[in-house]
């Protein structure tokens, strides 16, 4: 687990630091400071900032997002890569927050942070029975679906090159995309000291014998779904979680979104969204056509993920690096997922 | 003296009944919970090991007859034929792994249709020890 810092303790330091930022700022004074309890790859801070300057009162909503020293993706999003992607993206019309500070002196709060916009909306968890309700009803508004379907349709269209994204790195034509993305994760599975799974490695195999082409190439946000999207007056506001992002097959993100594993309880995509509406809008949007045999290989490729995140997390715990016990139970999810996998592969 | 897998098992019950329930901080209750349903699977998994040990080695005899009736008359390329030999010697997860490892490398010799059956039957037993974990994982 990260090292305890009170809250009095890191109000203080933040004050401090932002005096150093807005040199003509005078008492400042933090509010309303929260620990968002979402996620287990970095640590979230919403917070309003108050100070008065040339004699005029002065407030601005902050989110600051600090590397905890043990992070699940840690090796494969660091936040001065969050911090550029975000930069890049700002002259695009995608929703996204405003960045504004990247540090990596410990001084200053222990670990790495970035400091961006506190953007306005909410983001209730899909899985919980109040953010299940939350969809439910927004579904049934209408507005919400289409917003979602175009935010990706805009994710997926913006110039990613202009933007200055390709510092990602940019797939050869071919499968170069699909190979890179297993190439990655056997890496994340490699790193740990799990024993060989046969199945993981079947699931691997096939994988490899089987990766399609990529037919175009975008920025790939690499967990598009509502939990991981600000949702403002019934508009997504911004664009979150900029962790597993790449350049590369659009149907990649497609897939993510089609994935029965992204709902629960309903028929509808993320929650929100109904699958015939999605397909129509996204591909009158885009231009791309949504090739289902291509996300059913990339369904699999998620199970690879997700067996490689479970695998981490979990060796994380057994390691000693964290004490948190909801990694360790994450070791029991792999054979679930493997299932999954299994029955995809068809056995 | 109480088996240890009913200890452990009073222990996670107890963690979930009394333990978890009066805790007040956030954090300290969702390791107490989490806990609780960290050591009900090791229990869970525990308390079958021995059975599944026993079904495993038979399934795996099985699958190495029938892996090499199924190779017929004509040999095995030279890896999948030791990674088989391997899997008879020490029935383990890493042994089987590699064996799946060994013939996605020998498909092209193979061909389609003998790959096809080898790896079909491997995979039965794959299904099968998958089964069995989901037992207590699931």
């Amino acid at each position: 687990m990260t090292a305890a810092t009170s809250t009095e303790d890191i109000t203080a330091r933040i004050c401090a630091y932002l005096a150093t930022r807005l040199p003509a700022a005078r008492e400042i004074e933090l509010i309303d400071l929260e620990r968002i309890a979402v996620g287990w790859s970095h640590e979230t801070f919403l917070f309003d900032a108050r100070w008065r300057q040339d004699g005029q009162p002065c407030q601005q909503g902050f989110c600051l997002r600090r590397d905890p020293g043990n992070a699940l993706l840690r090796h494969l999003s660091d936040l001065r890569e969050q911090f550029r992607v975000l930069q890049c993206l700002e002259s695009t019309p995608l929703p996204t927050p405003k960045p504004y500070w990247y540090e990596d002196d410990p001084a200053i709060l222990d670990r790495p942070f970035l400091i961006m916009e506190k953007v306005p909306g909410v983001c209730p968890n899909p899985w919980g029975r109040e953010g299940r309700a939350y969809y439910a009803a927004a579904a049934a508004r209408g507005v919400l679906p289409d917003s979602f379907t175009d935010t990706l349709a805009t994710l997926h269209t913006l110039d990613w090159r202009a933007a200055g994204l390709d510092f990602l790195g940019v797939p050869d034509a071919g499968s170069d995309f699909t190979r890179r993305e297993i190439a990655k994760w056997r890496a994340f599975i490699d790193d740990t000291a799990a024993p060989p799974h046969p199945v993981l490695t079947d699931l691997v195999s096939w994988l490899e014998a089987n990766a399609p082409p990529t037919r175009h190439l975008c920025l790939v946000h690499g967990a598009y779904r509502t939990g991981n999207l600000l949702i403002d007056d019934d508009r997504i506001s911004a664009v979150l979680d900029w962790e597993l992002q790449v350049i590369g097959d659009p149907m990649y993100d497609v897939a993510y979104v089609l994935s029965d594993l992204n709902r629960e309880g309903t028929d509808l995509l993320s929650n929100l969204v109904d699958r015939d509406t999605f397909f129509r809008r996204y591909e009158d949007a885009t231009g791309f056509t949504i090739d289902e045999e291509v996300c059913r290989y990339y369904h699999l490729l998620y199970a690879m993920r997700s067996v490689a995140f479970w695998l981490s997390a979990s060796d994380l715990y057994a390691s000693g690096r964290s004490e948190d016990l909801r990694l360790a139970r994450t070791a029991w999810s792999v054979p679930v997922v493997l299932e999954r996998a299994a029955r995809e592969l068809g056995y | 003296m109480m088996e240890p897998v009913d200890l452990i098992e009073r222990i996670a019950a107890a963690l979930r009944r009394d333990i978890g329930p009066a805790v007040t901080e956030p954090y300290a209750k969702t390791q107490a919970f989490m806990a609780s349903v960290v050591l009900g699977k090791v229990a869970a998994e525990l308390r079958s090991s021995t059975a599944h040990a026993a079904a495993a080695a038979l399934e795996i005899e099985q699958m190495v007859a029938d892996l090499t009736a199924l190779a017929g008359t004509e040999p095995l390329p030279r890896a999948v034929q030791a990674a088989l030999d391997t899997v008879r010697r020490e029935a383990s997860d890493a042994a089987l792994a590699n064996l799946v490892t060994a013939l996605y490398g020998a498909c092209e010799t193979l061909g389609g249709n003998r790959f096809e059956a080898l790896l079909g039957r491997l995979r039965q037993t794959l299904r099968a020890r998958l089964d069995r974990a989901l037992e207590y994982t699931a």
